[in-house]
């Protein structure tokens, strides 16, 4: 009875085929993925991105990934030009930029905005920190307009304090 | 009646017989008006009063208003205290005898009669300042309302809102009738019994008739301290610096009841008077780098600079919008916060930024430290990081009116186009004649594209030291308001400097004089007829610079305080219904072919 044999061979094989099949075949792990961990995250909102900061190393680095609070800057506004970029990235990088400026100025704005203030919340936000990294500046050079001890100036601080909106 | 309204309505819109207020009120006013005009009723009875059916001597006139308005006072606070049942239920003798009937109502409500009100209030006897001095104390009852109305200074802290009318009514209307009376030094309401000279303040003969123990109401005492500080400009107005000094000190133990903004602008205000008493005036040229250091708090802690920096720039934005090559004049550079914002505007502009040049003027600096090299410096860092071609020239001089624009090196029009921009520097010209015109010459010589102005929208540049006074009162109450009220709340050592910051203004428009007085202030529609005579014409600001302006003030805390305004193409910052500042844009009227 070969036959049988072989089908019983066939039987033997085929589930250790399924065996190893299970066993070479990883469940699907988004961090082997990265670009499709990126696509997502890209798409998240300013806190659920950092929550998701504090998942795992890998995840944290992707997070602090400047291109990501770019997107996140210019989200509800059109393309910005592109010599924004090399601007924005010499003041401090778009995460700065979106802490700092554009999510305190889109949240206060909140009540009053209108559609078309997208884009000049973004400008009004770029002037705002330029000033700020100009202030930053000032700690070496210009120690003559500072009393000693004294906290260095920050023109943002209007926007860092708690705001009843 | 006629008569009193044909000749008052010129001065105040207090007509007789206004309304809302209480009958025996707008009597008082009647009878106040009648001391004003020439009393052609010689002897006899007032034919006035008696058409309303009360016999009273014009002789007896003085007498019966003065009663009044004690009455009134008592009946005002009465009513606050829950005796008011005493106001309605008392019988009327003879309504007929206007005196004799208020003497009555004041004995019952103020118990046995004390002889020391009567005299007091009657105290003008008849001496030759007197009848002079009530003259003027009835005008400036009269002018209460145009120019003290105290419910026209926005925000609570200057006015708080007061919950009884007649309360108020009659607060405004005391009048010090004693104020001939010699600088005392009886003063301060800690004693209990009324001595002559402080029975002038008003309040002091409610102290004493309702209650035995000194009442401090905050309310009333808000009104009685800006009372006093005008009562005080007023005496240094006459020259009479022996009461001003005795109100000063007074206005100190006022100001101690009070809380927040109305005790901090009563307190340098104080102090700026005494240094005028005294003639103890503020250095002005102190260290720049102090100022600074002020200036800096300042912009931080709230956003009248921010607004004139933001709105200056956009207009020069928008003269910029196809140049090449662009220069700034800066007439106060101080830490230059107002360049990064247009210098990030500019690198993003589409087509490219131009090459941007700076020319900063600045005071001299003690110590040999170049501070306007430094600042340059901190510039042209920024320019490289956003990419920018930039260049700096500081220029050092005493005043604007040194600069000759020919320092400057202005190259052509086809090479260059340049921007003058002066933030709170204009007006400072004016201490001397011929300054401003001569820096508006240099202006024209420069052949700007545009010319932006920033000014505080104010009148302290008066002839008259009340006039300014009161103004600058005004202006600096709504500007501490805007301080405290804004509900940011930054660390408090901010929040002092930048109140140094306006009391050494203050000081300068209230305690100097001739050319040592820098704090000029004019209001805008003035500024626009000096640049207007100048040969420039406005240019409107637009709508993204009001969108702008909006956005920024929408970012602060108590946003909904402060108030953008459009104003012929200027716009104006402002808290609650007040204007501050103003940015003005102006281009020379002639074309610019070189002419």
């Amino acid at each position: 009875m070969v036959q049988n044999h072989h089908r019983g061979c066939h039987h033997q094989d085929h589930q250790e085929i399924v065996r190893e099949n299970k066993e070479k075949r990883p469940k699907f792990f988004i961090n082997d993925h990265v670009d499709i961990l990126i696509e997502i995250l890209k798409r998240l909102d300013c806190r659920s991105l950092c929550v998701a900061a504090s998942v795992c190393r890998l995840w944290c680095t992707i997070a602090r990934n400047d291109s990501l609070w770019e997107n996140l800057c210019f989200r509800h506004v059109s393309p910005p030009p592109s010599s924004l970029r090399s601007v924005v990235l010499a003041l401090g990088g778009y995460k700065r930029l979106y802490m700092g400026c554009v999510r305190p100025v889109q949240s206060r704005l909140g009540r009053v905005r209108r559609a078309s203030w997208a884009r000049d919340e973004v400008q009004l936000s770029l002037s705002l920190f330029c000033v700020d990294y100009y202030e930053r500046l000032g700690g070496g050079s210009s120690s003559n307009g500072r009393l000693v001890g004294e906290s260095s100036p920050s023109s943002l601080m209007f926007l860092c304090k708690p705001v009843n909106v | 009646m006629k008569r009193n309204h044909r000749e008052i309505s010129g001065t105040t819109d207090y007509s007789c017989g206004s309304g809302s207020r209480a009958d025996s009120s707008s009597i008082g006013n009647c009878i106040k008006e009648k001391l004003w005009e020439e009393d052609h009723d010689a002897g006899g009875m007032d034919e006035l009063l008696a058409v309303l059916g009360y016999k009273v001597r014009s002789s007896d006139m003085a007498d019966v208003a003065q009663k009044l308005e004690m009455l009134e006072m008592v009946m005002g606070i009465a009513q606050e205290d829950g005796i008011s049942h005493l106001s309605s239920d008392t019988v009327h003798y003879n309504p007929s005898d206007l005196s004799g009937w208020v003497q009555s109502m004041l004995t019952e409500l103020n118990g046995p009669p004390t002889p020391n009100l009567d005299p007091v209030l009657v105290n003008s006897d008849p001496t030759s300042s007197n009848p002079q001095h009530q003259k003027q104390n009835q005008s400036r009852v009269f002018n209460d309302d145009s120019e003290y109305d105290l419910r026209a200074i926005p925000g609570v802290a200057a006015y708080p809102p007061s919950n009884s009318e007649p309360d108020s009514e009659s607060t405004r209307k005391r009048v010090k009738t004693s104020m001939s009376s010699s600088g005392s030094d009886g003063y301060g309401s800690d004693s209990f019994f009324p001595s002559p000279q402080e029975n002038g303040i008003p309040g002091a003969v409610t102290e004493f008739s309702t209650r035995p123990v000194v009442l401090i109401d905050s309310q009333e005492t808000g009104v009685r301290l800006v009372h006093t500080l005008m009562a005080s400009a007023e005496a240094v107005q006459q020259d009479n610096l022996k009461l001003a000094d005795a109100l000063v000190k007074h206005i100190g133990l006022l100001a101690a009841s009070q809380t927040g903004a109305m005790r901090k602008v009563a307190t340098y205000f104080a102090e700026a008077l005494a240094r005028r008493i005294y003639r103890i005036f503020p250095q002005d040229s102190l260290d720049p780098s102090y100022t600074d250091i002020l200036l800096m708090h300042f912009y931080e802690t709230c956003p009248y600079l921010k607004f004139a920096h933001f709105t200056a720039n956009q207009a020069i934005l928008e003269a910029f919008a196809t140049a090449n090559r662009v220069h700034v004049i800066d007439f106060g550079l101080k830490q230059g916060m107002q360049w990064p914002a247009l210098m990030q505007a500019l690198a993003l502009r589409p087509g490219g930024p131009p090459a941007f040049r700076l020319t900063g003027i600045g005071p001299p600096h003690p110590g040999n430290t170049d501070a306007l090299q430094q600042v340059g410096w901190k510039l042209a860092q920024l320019a490289e990081t956003i990419g920018i071609e930039f260049e700096f020239r500081g220029f050092v001089v005493n005043s604007l009116a040194d600069m000759e624009a020919e320092m400057l090196e202005i190259r052509p029009l086809e090479v260059e186009v340049v921007a003058v921009n002066s933030v709170f520097e204009l007006h400072r010209l004016l201490a001397r004649p011929g300054w401003l015109d001569k820096v508006v010459s240099s202006i024209k010589a420069m052949k700007p594209k545009i010319l932006t102005v920033v000014e505080q929208e104010a009148n302290h540049n008066g002839p008259i030291f009340l006039d300014r006074f009161t103004e600058a009162l005004h202006f600096y109450s709504s500007l501490f308001d805007s301080l405290e009220g804004s509900g940011v709340t930054p660390s408090s050592q901010d929040l002092a400097m930048s109140e140094l910051y306006l009391g050494r203004q203050i000081c300068n428009v209230v305690a100097c004089e001739g050319m040592d007085r820098v704090e000029r202030h004019e209001p805008l529609t003035q500024w626009r007829t000096r640049m207007e005579t100048a040969g420039f014409s406005p240019v409107h600001l637009g709508s993204n610079a009001y969108k702008q302006a909006n956005m920024l003030l929408a970012l602060f805390a108590g946003g909904d305080g402060y108030r953008v305004e459009e104003n012929n193409g200027c716009l104006t910052l402002g808290w609650h219904t007040r204007p501050l500042i103003a940015t003005s844009a102006w281009r020379l009227g002639t074309t610019e072919s070189g002419l």
